[in-house]
């Protein structure tokens, strides 16, 4: 009997500890990892879709000269060192969804103004495949 | 009307109404210079400052922007002197309106092929731009006009611009319509020529592209007779790691080329033999052989050209073979940091005729952006 009572304590704090996990895992924020090429006169991919929410990671490396990478009016820009020089890496978390604009930020050439891309914000997950 | 709510107000597809916050009006200064030596076959070696260019841009706000491109070539200009041109190439200003529609009026670079808005040194092998983008696509070729740009999803963009057409009194046979070009200098635009091209950047290293252009550039034989021409383009540039490959074909049509031909003749006395059909095309591969040193890069490349200025001629005009060509350009790029070029090569031509040999050429050059 006493073996009984031990194996469901033991069951029961799995079955705790499982559905703890579960709902960790479920409140944890959602994260999504892109890496995008820059050069004259694109970024790609020049599309990314992310859900409302999700912390977006963006790792940009340069083909050729140094870019800049902008999310129009989200206070996110920064330089993309020079090809070969490694990558460097702007976050963003879209608190809405809709369509936001990124574009390269640093003068690069005659078509630099051609130089843009668009994030798409979702509102589900799902919506992002 | 809609410009003026897309720019003063914030409608609903307006996306980045929030561009406002933090903006200071800025104006940049950059450009590219180089420098060739071309030694042709028994012929001198010559030394020449090809290019030097500065581009301006300046930010009035997050959505209208001015961009200039000043170009001196050949380093020296004076009155009627031919070796050197001082350029406007490009001064534009934009209106960025949404992702799909943006709004550009000014000096505008045409937006056929990899080279004409794509040409900064460092980015291309090669001393000299390729023969196909001299002889059958007029690089740099920019004239003042007004369009249309964006991007419409999937990868996929476009621009589509009105611009003054070309002056068809100014072909001729060995390079085609390239003396054809305005600039933008008073230029006439009794009937405007349209240009466009759609482009597919939606696979990570691969650019490909449609281009065309066509327009009436018989302004100053009308009303006896017009000159239609029309252009068609198609390229690809694929980069995969070290290895680049890229593509180009382009042809040209010129209706009434014998009435042209004739109304020429009659004015200075010779037959200039202008073709009603060119065409030309180009491969070239390349690869980085060493990359990520301290000291630098180094990329080898070969690329072959056919190239004809007389490919279709108007009735009872005979070509000029001489014109017909080839070409295998092979050579190096080193680059001792990414924004300067050190570029050699040697090209090899051949042409149809049996008689006028077309001679091969050795070429170094510094190029460099900043």
């Amino acid at each position: 009997m006493s073996r009984m009572y031990t194996w469901m304590t033991g069951l029961a704090i799995a079955a705790a500890l499982a559905a703890v996990s579960v709902r960790a895992q479920s409140q944890a924020p959602a994260e999504q990892t892109v890496e995008v090429t820059a050069e004259r006169f694109a970024f790609q991919p020049s599309e990314i879709k992310v859900a409302v929410g999700t912390t977006l990671t963006v790792v940009l490396k340069s083909d050729d000269t140094t870019h800049g990478f902008r999310i129009k009016g989200e206070g996110v820009n920064v330089q993309i060192p020079k090809r070969g020089r490694g990558t460097v890496t702007a976050t963003f978390t879209p608190a809405k969804a809709g369509k936001y604009t990124f574009e390269c930020s640093r003068v690069c050439g005659a078509g630099h103004g051609f130089m843009r891309g668009t994030i798409v914000v979702v509102e589900r997950e799902s919506e992002t495949k | 009307m809609a410009l003026a709510v897309a720019l003063g107000g914030a409608p609903a597809w307006a996306q980045d109404s929030k561009d406002g916050d933090d903006h200071q009006p800025q104006t940049r200064l950059s450009g590219y210079m180089d420098f060739h030596y071309n030694k042709l076959e028994s012929a001198d070696g010559r030394l020449d400052f090809h290019r030097f260019v500065l581009l301006v841009t300046h930010e009035f706000s997050p959505k209208i922007r001015f961009v200039g491109e000043l170009e001196l070539e050949h380093a020296f200009v004076a009155g009627l002197e031919e070796g050197g041109e001082l350029e406007l190439e490009q001064a534009y200003v934009d209106f960025l309106l949404s992702r799909g529609f943006n709004v550009r009026a000014g000096m505008l670079l045409m937006p056929i092929g990899i080279l004409n808005e794509r040409h900064e040194p460092p980015v291309y092998y090669g001393v000299e731009r390729t023969f196909v983008d001299t002889v059958i696509v007029p690089t740099t070729w920019f004239e003042v006009g007004a369009g249309i740009h964006g991007e419409v999803g999937h990868g996929w963009r476009y621009r589509l611009f009105v611009t003054s057409p070309l002056n068809a009194l100014e072909f001729s046979a060995d390079e085609g319509i390239r003396g054809g070009r305005q600039m933008g200098s008073e230029t006439n635009i009794g009937r405007a020529a349209l240009t466009g091209r759609a482009e597919y950047v939606g696979i990570r290293g691969l650019t490909a592209g449609v281009s065309f252009w066509t327009g009436k550039s018989g302004f100053e034989l009308r009303p006896r007779f017009d000159v239609p021409v029309h252009l068609i383009e198609a390229d690809a540039r694929y980069t995969h790691d070290r290895l680049e490959l890229r593509g180009q074909i382009a042809g040209v049509t010129i209706d009434n080329a014998a009435q042209l031909n004739d109304a020429i003749a009659r004015t200075t006395g010779v037959d200039p033999n202008i073709a009603s059909g060119l065409r030309g095309a180009y491969a070239e591969a390349s690869y980085r052989v060493i990359e990520g040193q301290r000291w630098g890069d180094v990329g080898v490349f070969a690329r072959y050209e056919n190239f004809d200025t007389q490919y279709r001629m108007p009735a009872g005009a005979l070509p000029i073979v001489a014109f017909d060509r080839d070409a295998w350009v092979i050579g190096a790029n080193y680059w001792p940091e990414p924004d300067i070029a050190i570029k050699v090569d040697y090209v090899m031509v051949r042409n149809q005729s049996s008689v006028v040999r077309a001679p091969n050429a050795l070429n170094v050059g510094l190029g460099w952006w900043f």
